[in-house]
């Protein structure tokens, strides 16, 4: 009978916190010291990177390189909207290698990050250096100061 | 006279070096322009870039690539 009881008032209070709670990727406002810094690092850790920008969850720009931020929107945004209709499905990751160029999206967390890179550049340590970056940019913990964990070996 | 132990060591990794250098030489040589899109649960499909699909991809990419521009020497 206890346990019959505790179960049913654990459902309706589970219920309720998953209602009332925040998806914290998604909702929690992100400075642009800490979008500036995610972009710090991958431009530190990618040699080959020509250019790269953050997205927040409405696709607004939270960080990137050059002087045309707006366009790095707009074109991020036209590349996703191209690439999730291709199959009516939201695409994760997007890798596309041109002659001019390789460009790189990825979606985690709610953000997304958007690269160029020369050609040839690897193709797994870029989607994971967007990955890791976009994961700590997310989490509750990261203020801009502290550097996502650096994949070299030497420090 | 059998070899020095760190001469087989050294013949050793130059060969892998070799071996690698070449695998990058032909890579550059043969590889062709691809759109690979990523979706959850490690499943990905490729476009072609003839395919309705695949060009816009392509076109949407070198708009991007436009946007970042010529990397800066140095």
């Amino acid at each position: 009978m206890t346990t019959v009881m505790i179960q049913e008032a654990r459902a309706r209070v589970t219920v309720g916190i998953f209602a009332h709670m925040p998806d914290a990727a998604a909702t929690a406002p992100l400075s642009g010291e800490s979008a500036d810094g995610a972009l710090a690092f991958l431009t530190e850790m990618s040699p080959d990177l020509r250019g790269a920008a953050i997205l927040g969850a409405e696709g607004e720009v939270l960080a990137a390189t050059g002087d045309e931020p707006g366009r790095w929107g707009e074109d991020a945004a036209a590349l996703f909207a191209v690439a999730d209709g291709a199959e009516g499905a939201p695409v994760e990751q997007v890798h596309i290698a041109t002659e001019q160029g390789e460009v790189f999206a990825v979606r985690n967390a709610g953000l997304a990050a958007v690269a160029v890179t020369d050609r040839f550049a690897l193709a797994s340590l870029m989607l994971f250096d967007m990955r890791s970056a976009l994961r700590r940019l997310a989490s509750p913990n990261f203020g801009g100061s502290e550097p996502p964990k650096s994949r070299k070996g030497g420090d | 006279m059998p070899p020095k132990p760190h001469r087989v060591l050294l013949d050793r990794v130059s060969v892998y070096a070799d071996e690698a250098a070449a695998f990058m030489r032909r890579r550059r040589v043969s590889r062709r322009p691809f759109a690979r899109l990523y979706y959850p649960h490690g499943r990905s499909a490729d476009h072609a870039q003839d395919s309705r699909s695949g060009a816009e991809l392509f076109v949407a990419a070198g708009r991007l690539i436009e946007v970042a521009g010529k990397k800066e020497k140095g």
